[in-house]
């Protein structure tokens, strides 16, 4: 799995910690999850896609070897 | 409709048993029963004297407790990435603790004998020493994986 979260809180103008803050987790999980060393749930997924306003799978694709 | 009640109880009770942490604070007083039972192990062995093996099973006993307390207390940034580092942790120590079950038997009797002409008997290894291998496997995964996340 792949994301562009990085590009979302840039366009935003959001630090990790922000955006950790904002979605209840730590800021090293949103590193992890930038760094696609982990796979949020739905529910993170979603809660992400609300404070980005868009589609889940507009900022999560998936990569060739999923 | 009664058994689906019963099985929905069942899941409540049995998610709550996955869910449960103590708080937080819960690890600095398991350090602290660590700590005090270490010093009082050291004072039992070299200040003490007479029948003090109940004391050793005691404080055996307390040991394992204050590792337990750090093992299932929250962490301070307790999130769902935190949770699965805690799952995969428990299922590394589980599987290291068997394997150190099976084997390390045989390293206490080949090191025993080795050293010495009339080593120990073949035995297997105690609780204690199974339990404590465990928790110290767990939380030091569980440690190295939230550094390295």
């Amino acid at each position: 799995m792949e994301n562009t979260i990085k590009v979302e809180r840039a366009i935003l103008s959001i630090t990790q910690g922000d955006l950790a803050d904002k979605i209840g987790v730590s800021r090293q999980t949103i590193n992890s999850i930038e760094a696609n060393r982990y796979v949020p749930s739905t529910v993170l997924a979603l809660k992400l896609s609300e404070i980005f306003g868009k589609p889940v799978n507009a900022f999560f694709k998936l990569s060739s070897n999923d | 409709m009664e058994k689906e009640k019963f099985i929905e109880c069942e899941r409540k009770n049995l998610q709550w048993l996955i869910n449960f942490r103590l708080p937080s604070y819960f690890y600095k007083i398991g350090m602290l029963v660590i700590g005090v039972s270490t010093i009082t192990m050291f004072v039992r062995a070299f200040a003490m004297e007479g029948d003090t093996q109940w004391l050793k099973l005691l404080l055996q006993k307390t040991m394992v407790v204050g590792m337990l307390l750090m093992s299932v207390a929250r962490d301070k940034e307790e999130d769902e990435m935190v949770v699965k580092l805690r799952m995969q942790s428990y299922t590394y120590a589980f599987v290291a603790g068997v394997m150190y079950a099976l084997v390390m038997p045989f390293v206490e009797y080949g090191v025993s004998n080795a050293l010495k002409p009339e080593g120990e008997a073949f035995h297997d290894i105690g609780d204690f020493q199974l339990l404590i291998f465990i928790l110290m496997v767990q939380l030091l995964c569980f440690h190295t994986l939230k550094r390295m996340r």
